[in-house]
């Protein structure tokens, strides 16, 4: 549990640009220490983004549950918020001038998230390139949500709906 | 629900409830992440005149730079400038709460309802689209970046050294951010 705590903890403090970055994190740090199997975890992605809430936060309850029940459902939500919830406190309490040097920063910081966007990728390539099917579906949510405006709810909807009747007619 | 009619019409800060409520509401029916939940709280705020226009860009390029979910950081930012340290806790609980029971109600159902074929099916055409949708965000990212020789090479060195990464992959990232702060502006 403890384990779980640290762990989470850093992955807060690494969230930047948005959910799907620390996605990439928490698999590698979940599935490489062995708490989970590689199928367990995309299921568990499954229902993080159907799921009210950010797809991270979601991702970390649901890790912290499957190991520990309730009790780590909550000690895996907090750990992910702690560091966030502290900057948030820390930046309110500073003055905005703090932040208007921020343009060398925030470039630098695009170039790490570009990074970990990368790492999410490369984590999860291999399962959306299994089947013909799923790299079909991948695709094409690329292709929506790349060049339209269209919700990712109704993709991430819209593909389940797809996935559940291909398997009810071909099996 | 949340306007007691009182003396003096100024703009008093709102009490811990109708903060958290509010926040609540709007966790609970916004699915879909930071970029659809964030308009929904700036129109909420301004509709209920806590706050105006201009401070809310503030503070959303403020919840920008620190870590963690942009919701739960323009939710919690919005929270503490409308009512202090109360509004922050407030706004804390309010946005945390829905998707937490949420979550563990569906992942109960779920182990419940096993490996039935619709279920599997739905789960993995949920799954399938995710190496799409981050490709697609990458994509946004790269497309809208002013790119400078300097800023692709650190891109392509720091993708590569996240990717080796590992469990290492929270110190790296720092170290790429560090050494990509210092190289910014050099070879322009």
């Amino acid at each position: 549990m403890i384990d779980l705590v640290l762990t989470f903890l850093k992955i807060g403090a690494a969230a930047y640009g948005g959910g799907w970055t620390i996605v990439g994190i928490i698999q590698t740090d979940v599935v490489g220490r062995g708490w989970l199997s590689p199928e367990a975890f995309t299921d568990l992605v499954a229902v993080a983004q159907v799921t009210p809430g950010p797809v991270a936060l979601n991702a970390a309850t649901l890790v912290g549950w499957r190991l520990y029940g309730l009790p780590g459902a909550i000690a895996a939500t907090l750990s992910v918020v702690a560091v966030p919830l502290a900057a948030a406190v820390a930046i309110s309490l500073l003055s905005k001038k703090a932040l208007k040097s921020g343009g060398k920063l925030t470039e630098a910081l695009k170039t790490g998230t570009l990074g970990l966007l990368a790492m999410t990728l490369w984590a999860f390539m291999p399962q959306a390139a299994a089947s013909w099917r799923t790299a079909g579906l991948s695709l094409l949510a690329f292709g929506v949500s790349a060049f339209t405006k269209v919700n990712p709810l109704w993709v991430i909807l819209g593909s389940g709906f797809l996935g559940m009747i291909a398997r009810l007619v071909w099996g | 629900m949340s306007d007691f009619p009182t003396d003096a019409d100024t703009r008093r800060a709102p009490g811990f409830l109708s903060v958290f409520w509010l926040f609540c509401a709007i966790s609970a029916v916004t699915i879909g992440g930071g970029y659809v939940m964030v308009p929904v709280i700036q129109r909420a705020v301004e509709r209920k005149r806590w706050l105006k226009e201009a401070d809310f860009y503030d503070l959303f390029a403020m919840a920008q730079s620190i870590p963690g979910p942009l919701a739960l950081n323009s939710a919690t930012l919005t929270g503490w400038k409308i009512a202090g340290l109360p509004g922050f806790i407030a706004a804390t609980l309010g946005i945390l709460l829905p998707p937490f029971a949420a979550i563990i109600l569906l992942a109960s159902i779920i182990s419940a309802a096993g490996d039935h074929p619709a279920l599997r099916g739905f789960l993995d055409g949920a799954f399938a689209v995710v190496p799409g949708l981050v490709a697609a965000l990458a994509f946004n990212v790269i497309r809208k970046r002013q790119w400078t020789v300097t800023r692709a090479v650190m891109t392509l060195a720091g993708a590569a050294a996240l990717i080796l990464a590992g469990t290492w992959a929270v110190p790296v990232f720092f170290g790429v951010v560090v050494v990509a702060r210092l190289f910014e502006g050099v070879g322009r």
